[in-house]
């Protein structure tokens, strides 16, 4: 890890989440290290209830940790006032719901639209940018239709094109391909693959291990902890891997958990 | 921020295009509210408006003076009832008119004495039929003209008295009654003069000269037990630039008649012809708690509408946060949604309260004004009840955790 020479985007050191106080306590991240490079293609894996989501939340500062570090680009977020935060949410980080969260009132452009009104552009450039993306998803001939009107495939590729429309730094994807046929789900991974070629940094959760194949690191969580951290070679991105290839830099791997916890869940 | 401002305003548009009876039923509340206090603010300045061309009719350069220190709180004389004190006895005595018609530049000083009591002759009268008892100068300064006989002056029988056209019909049941002969407070009078009716019930001596009868100042002293009980005097100078002069002196000479105390009020131009009159007063305080307790009830249904909308639009909260929006651009976009259904219900209101205002206008001698004071009291009212309700809401919105907000079910 030490030889690739990309400054960390994420710096995480003994994070911890808890929910609950009292009897009720429960800690859905119990000690994170993970250190996520720029460009990268993350995707974590495992059991329900692991923390994936928690995780993902506080990468992407809807919520807080209740110990521990977190550094985005090298700055301590917890210092952060939250009108930064919401600046950083708005500029840094897009994000992609498995349930894909468009705002149903609203029509496909106004949605890929919406994040650059907290941006301050003005109307008819705001307009003018999210017909631009929504034409890079192949959907130009969709602009004003309602979100009801779409399918699950192309509702989240409307989802990723305003997820892209602020130009974010880092993309944050929650089991974005978790309501689509695996036809669709591919497509969604071209465009994230695509995302990742260009230089965008992806942490994306799934539960389809037919999907880690396009990332370039897998990591499997268990219990609020990191499980294990395996790199993936890029030329073998197409191909999807059964079996993953290079290292594991996580130590107490109990081999045969994850498996189980895949079973289970998939 | 323009810009945001500019898609929230979009926003609130098709947030309440989208639930259109809901909008409407909820801006019914201001509605009616603004409606209300546009009615009476309407009518009020049409009726001032009618004293304040009288007095600029008769050249602008009329003042008066009435018992009991003036408010100064414009509010307090359209909303509150007459107090205790105005009913109290005049402070204002003969003395004082002497005094004030030797001020330099008064040409002319009329008391204006307001007596109760019945008038009989081949009927009675109503009951609140007005028995003024005043000086001949009255008739130059208020304009009364005679239509037959003549006017009460200094050389005439004090058992003479004039009419007003109505009063003549009610009580003799013609218009013809020169020398006839009736009864005030049991004692006869003689009939000089008849007024020309004037169709003015609301003018700055507040009495409907068309309906009263008028008689000497000492005529009135001997059905008084001999007092002066002078309500109002008016006052006429001979320029309208000595006016000032005039009122500072009066007010000088008064303050030393009555020992040092300010227990009286010189009025002129806008002051007079603030509508005084009791009815008004009632109407307008009806009308004021109508539109209290109906902008209080709309403010609370905006109240209520707004907590509705927040916890529909939970989950878009915390996707708008999610996507970049900061607590304020939260509050700002509901805060923005109730201040459009206050605005709304305000020009709603406005354009009702000036059609109710012109239909009541209809049964009266005076049609209501419209001028940008009002127009700016409608919206600012209707602001200010949006804003103020929608308040705790917009909180309520920007307050919502995003995590909590992206699981809630649509
Ligand atoms: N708001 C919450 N209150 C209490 N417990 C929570 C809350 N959110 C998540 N949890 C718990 O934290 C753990 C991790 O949840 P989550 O991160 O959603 O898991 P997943 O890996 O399936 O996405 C679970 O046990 C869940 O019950
Ligand atoms: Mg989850």
């Amino acid at each position: 890890m030490a030889k690739i020479k990309t400054p960390p985007v994420i710096e995480l050191h003994n994070l911890k989440k808890r929910f609950g106080i009292g009897d009720a306590e429960h800690f859905a991240l119990d000690g994170m290290d993970l250190t996520i490079k720029k460009g990268e293609f993350i995707a974590i894996m495992g059991p329900s209830g692991c923390g994936k989501t928690t995780l993902l939340n506080i990468l992407g500062l809807l919520d807080h940790s209740t110990d521990g570090e977190y550094k985005l680009d090298g700055q301590e977020v917890s210092t952060l006032g939250p009108r930064r935060q919401a600046r950083i949410r708005s500029q840094q980080i897009g994000f992609i719901f498995q349930s894909f969260n468009l705002i149903s009132r609203l029509s496909v452009i106004e949605n890929v639209a919406l994040p650059l009104t907290y941006k301050g552009v003005s109307h008819t450039k705001r307009l003018e940018l999210a017909s631009d993306m929504l034409r890079t998803f192949h959907l130009g001939e969709r602009e004003y239709y309602m979100p009801y009107q779409l399918s699950g495939g192309q509702t989240q590729r409307v989802a990723i094109a305003r997820a892209l429309v602020n130009e974010p730094s880092i993309i944050l994807a929650d089991e974005p391909t978790g309501n689509l046929d695996s036809r669709s789900s591919h497509i969604i991974m071209e465009e994230l693959s695509d995302l990742h070629k260009r230089g965008n940094t992806i942490i994306m959760v799934t539960h389809n291990p037919r999907l880690t194949s396009y990332a370039s690191r897998v990591i499997t969580m268990l219990d609020g902890r990191v499980d294990t951290d395996t790199m993936v070679l890029p030329q073998l991105t197409t191909t999807p891997a059964k079996r993953p290839l290079g290292t594991t830099t996580k130590k107490k791997a109990k081999r045969k958990k994850p498996a189980k916890a895949k079973k289970v869940t998939s | 921020m323009r810009f945001l401002l500019l898609n929230h305003v979009q926003n609130a548009y098709q947030s309440l295009r989208s639930n259109r009876l809901r909008s409407y039923l909820t801006m019914l509340g201001v509605t009616i509210g603004v409606a209300s206090i546009t009615t009476i603010l309407a009518l009020s300045a049409g009726a001032s408006k009618v004293v304040s061309d009288q007095v600029d009719a008769l050249g602008g350069n009329i003042a008066v003076i009435r018992p009991g220190a003036s408010t100064t709180d414009p509010l307090s004389g359209l909303t509150q009832p007459k107090t205790q004190r105005d009913f109290a006895a005049s402070t204002l005595t003969e003395t004082d008119l002497t005094a004030v018609s030797r001020i330099a530049h008064v040409t002319q000083a009329a008391p204006l004495m307001i007596l109760g009591g019945s008038v009989r002759a081949d009927s009675t009268a109503p009951d609140n039929t007005p028995i003024v008892a005043s000086t001949p100068e009255l008739a130059t300064i208020s304009n009364l003209k005679v239509e037959s006989g003549q006017f009460l002056d200094t050389r005439v029988s004090p058992d003479t008295v004039v009419i007003g056209t109505q009063l003549s019909i009610d009580v003799f049941g013609t218009e013809q009654s020169i020398g006839k002969t009736l009864t005030v407070r049991g004692k006869s009078f003689t009939v000089i003069g008849v007024l020309k009716r004037m169709n003015d019930p609301i003018n700055y001596n507040q009495v409907d000269f068309d309906s009263a009868l008028i008689m000497s100042l000492e005529s009135g002293k001997l059905l008084n037990q001999g007092i002066a009980q002078i309500q109002q005097i008016n006052i006429r100078s001979d320029s309208i630039t000595n006016l000032d002069q005039i009122i500072i002196d009066i007010n000088k000479q008064l303050i030393a008649n009555h020992a040092g105390e300010h227990d009286f009020s010189v009025l002129s131009g806008e002051q007079i012809s603030r509508p005084t009159n009791q009815l008004f007063y009632a109407i307008a305080g009806v009308t004021a708690a109508v539109a209290a307790i109906s902008l209080l009830v709309g403010g609370i249904g905006i109240m209520n509408i707004m907590l509705v909308s927040v916890a529909e639009r939970t989950r878009e909260i915390g996707i708008r946060k999610a996507l970049g929006a900061t607590n304020s651009d939260i509050a700002s976009q509901f805060i923005i949604e109730s201040l459009a259904i206050g605005i709304g219900g305000g020009i709603g209101g406005y354009i009702i309260g000036y059609l109710l205002a012109f239909g009541i206008s209809t049964f009266l001698t005076f049609d209501p004004v419209i001028n940008w004071q009002i127009a700016v009291v409608a919206l600012g009212v209707s602001t200010i009840t949006g804003t103020f309700f929608g308040l705790y809401p917009a909180f309520r919105a920007a307050r919502k955790d995003p995590i909590d907000s992206l699981r809630e079910y649509n």
